[in-house]
């Protein structure tokens, strides 16, 4: 199940993909409340990298990700696709845009549409194909990760796990750079979840695309990352970052791994202390 | 002892029947994770067997003994009402297992669901005794299948005190090894609403709902025509009205073989499509902008919502005033509660679209009018027909106001002029058929509202998985 190409195993294997977050401020309501969410956040993030970023709930997570997205405007700093500027001070908010496709917490398909039509929305929105063109290669994409009989069934009549992968899908349809992921397992079953993580990364190894994940999940973060960001508590900045030395492609036989072990020993020990900080100032989850 | 009989068991060339089974039973959630060898043993403890449709395979109570694996074809299951039931009802296709009572402790195995066939079924029986003795060969394996089991019942049947029966999930990542979940295709639609219509005239409801009505229609008769209540003497009595309204040669007039009856079902009806027309479609739009442009909301939702409490009797003047002949402010004064009612929930609608979809659709790079269009409006479009039904309810309540105050022909105007020219049998004629139109009209709102949402009627007849 999990056979990579040979070159794809290697991260960076793309060149296309890499995010540069430079001193990254915002601020909520600044003119009354001002809820500093993320404060002078500097990461880099490498084309082709799986990133994964963990911290307390209510630090600031989702709110990077949407500036990177573009749904709404940073306070200061700047935010870089590839060298190109995203946003920064002279353009506070990013345009979104194909390039950047969000997978959101609760799924986002429109269950008004079929599945197929789903899949095939962004390029026929965007012109880029015809939609019988689109079609077809939906449903090819759709085939290639096992999604098939599924084409001409709304999102809300297959299984959970189900429509996730339909949506990096559709998302993977566009041949983006980067994927953000919010917490899009959260609501699975362990059960799921496990199946999620192989079909994800299958899904990696075919694309390289550059991951940018948010997740609560330690042990799916060290499952996935080729590094691990931990957050402080709010306001949110990278606290440590952890490399993850277990050679990919990855199967769950690591999960038992010693090495495995140690990684999660060290970022219980370090997301616990952020976890009990921001417990104390009583954050609530975003 | 039955460790022998296992390992007979497996030397034994299996059949082709069992072979296909071994395939079958590797598609269920339950026994996806076992081996070969296991799958040969279990195989051999089961049976297949088919279903005609309508069929009830077992009823809540009944005695359980069986596992089923549906192979083809539908079956509905339908759990008991419990205080931890959160989905009732599922329809079952292939590759779903059902009946997993056969696998709790002893004293539990009773149907806790009942399970009838939707469309001709082919189904595996596995004994659940049997299967159990199977699986205590491998402890490490049947904890799995259990555990599995148990995570099947809780995620897809709401039924967690089920679940606790039969083990305490040890579940732990390892234990659960890739299991790709199948795609699952849907019963056909037609088989699907007929199946439903037979089992609601199956069910008590027909009963009741001609109760209901007997009990009505003999409460009208006995208060007037027998014990003849002080109160009711004066009303029009059951027989009379029937008598009239059946008759080829009515005394006041109006009757099923009267010209004019229809006229004025039909002016009334009339009526009441233009105003239900022009109500949706202005309405409709504008709920919409109100719902998507903030700006526009701001200036004319304060006007709106001064105006929409106003009730129709006293924009009368005003319509009177305004338009000139009969027709018109008849009209004008049905069409507008219609078009608040429109208007509001259609902006409701647009409000309680999720943000995540038009970030969604943002992301994969449609621009704002195609936002508008392949998300607003359809995501609206449940909100907007729950409008659209109440529009045609009080359509018909503004429409019998209106004809009673300024109006000629229609059904409220015949139910005024009834009264005051003394023909009350007549009155009643009015009021029933009346109803009988509005609750057509209604129903074919609601036609049309399913026929446009697919979607949506797929997904509740799913139980909204
Ligand atoms: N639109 C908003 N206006 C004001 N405060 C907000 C808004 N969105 C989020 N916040 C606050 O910003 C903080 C970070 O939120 P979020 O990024 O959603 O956290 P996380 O995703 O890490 O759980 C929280 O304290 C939250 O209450
Ligand atoms: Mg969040």
């Amino acid at each position: 199940m999990l056979a990579p190409t040979p070159t794809a195993s290697a991260r960076g294997a793309r060149t296309q993909g890499a995010i540069c977050i430079k001193d990254v401020v915002k601020v909520y309501d600044p003119d009354r409340a001002a809820i500093m969410a993320v404060d002078h956040c500097t990461l880099d993030i490498a084309a082709g990298e799986i990133c994964m970023i963990v911290g307390p709930s209510g630090c600031g997570k989702t709110t990077l990700l949407n500036a990177i997205a573009g749904f709404h405007s940073i306070t200061s700093g700047e935010i870089y696709l590839d060298g190109e500027l995203l946003c920064g001070p002279d353009k506070p908010m990013a345009n979104p845009g194909p390039d950047r496709i969000v997978v959101f917490q609760n799924g986002a398909l429109f269950p008004w549409k079929t599945n197929l039509e789903n899949v095939a929305f962004g390029v026929v929105m965007q012109g880029k194909m015809r939609k019988k063109e689109a079609y077809e290669k939906a449903r090819a994409m759709m085939a290639d990760a096992g999604l098939s009989g599924t084409e001409h069934n709304y999102p809300g009549e297959v299984s959970s796990g189900l429509r996730r992968r339909v949506e990096i899908v559709r998302a993977l349809m566009n041949d983006p750079k980067v994927l953000l992921f919010d917490e899009p397992y959260r609501a699975l079953d362990s059960l799921t979840k496990s199946v999620m993580h192989e079909a994800l990364l299958e899904i990696y190894y075919k694309n390289n695309v550059t991951i940018f994940f948010i997740t609560h999940d330690l042990e799916e973060a060290i499952f996935l990352g080729h590094r691990l960001v931990i957050m402080t508590s709010r306001p949110c900045r990278p606290k440590q970052i952890l490399d993850v030395d277990i050679p990919h492609p990855r199967d769950y036989s690591v999960l038992t791994t010693p090495r495995f072990r140690e990684l999660m020993d060290q970022t219980i020990e370090a997301v616990h202390e952020e976890a009990r900080k921001s417990f104390e100032a009583g954050e609530r989850e975003g | 002892m039955f460790r022998e009989h296992a390992a007979s068991m497996q030397s034994r060339p299996s059949s082709e029947a069992e072979q296909l089974i071994v395939r079958l039973l590797k598609r269920t959630m339950p026994f996806q994770v076992i081996s070969e060898g296991m799958l040969q043993s279990v195989a051999a403890v089961s049976r297949p067997f088919s279903y005609r449709a309508g069929e009830v395979i077992y009823r809540a109570g009944d005695k359980a003994d069986d596992v089923y694996v549906v192979v083809s074809g539908a079956v509905d299951h339908l759990l008991s009402d419990t205080p931890t039931t959160v989905e009732r009802n599922r329809v079952m296709h292939s590759g779903d297992v059902f009946g997993w009572a056969a696998v709790l402790g002893q004293d539990k195995r009773v149907r806790l669901a009942t399970a009838t066939c939707v469309e001709t079924a082919e189904v595996i029986r596995i004994n659940g005794a049997a299967l159990i003795e199977r699986l205590n060969d491998d402890p490490a394996t049947a904890k799995v299948v259990m555990s599995r089991f148990a995570t099947m019942i809780t995620r897809e049947f709401g039924a967690p005190a089920a679940a606790a029966q039969i083990v305490a999930p040890n579940r732990t990542v390892s234990d659960a090894p890739a299991a790709v979940p199948r795609p699952r295709g849907h019963a056909t639609g037609l088989a699907l609403t007929l199946y439903r219509i037979s089992r609601w005239l199956r069910s008590p409801k027909p009963f009741l709902m001609l109760l209901g009505f007997a009990l009505f229609l003999g409460f009208w008769y006995l208060s007037v025509q027998v014990w003849k209540l002080p109160r009711f003497r004066e009303m029009p009595g059951l027989t009379t009205v029937f008598h009239e309204w059946f008759s080829k040669n009515p005394t006041y007039g109006l009757s099923f073989y009267t010209p004019e009856y229809y006229q004025d079902i039909w002016v009334s009806v009339r009526r009441v499509g233009i105003a239900f027309f022009l109500a949706t479609a202005l309405g409709v739009p504008l709920g919409l902008f109100l719902g998507w442009s903030r700006t526009f909301r701001e200036y004319v939702f304060p006007v709106f919502e001064m105006l929409r409490p106003i009730p129709v009797l006293a924009w009368v003047p005003l319509a009177i005033l305004m338009f000139s002949g009969s027709e018109t402010p008849v009209i004008f004064l049905t069409f507008l509660a219609s078009f608040f009612a429109t208007a509001l929930n259609t902006m409701l609608g647009v409000e309680s679209i999720d943000e995540s979809y038009t970030r969604a659709a943002d992301c994969l790079g449609a621009s704002k009018m195609q936002v508008f269009r392949h998300v607003i409006v359809p995501g609206a479009m449940p909100y907007i027909f729950t409008g659209l039904q109440i529009s045609v309810g009080v359509a018909w309540f503004s429409l019998v106001a209106a004809e009673m105050v300024s109006g000629q022909f229609g059904l409220g105007y015949v139910i005024n002029t009834s009264y005051t020219m003394v023909r009350y049998p007549t009155i009643g004629i009015g009021m029933i058929t009346l109803g009988a139109v509005g609750y057509v009209t209604s129903a074919l709102v609601r036609i049309v509202g399913d026929s446009m949402m697919q979607w949506r009627v797929r997904e509740l007849a799913l139980g909204g998985r």
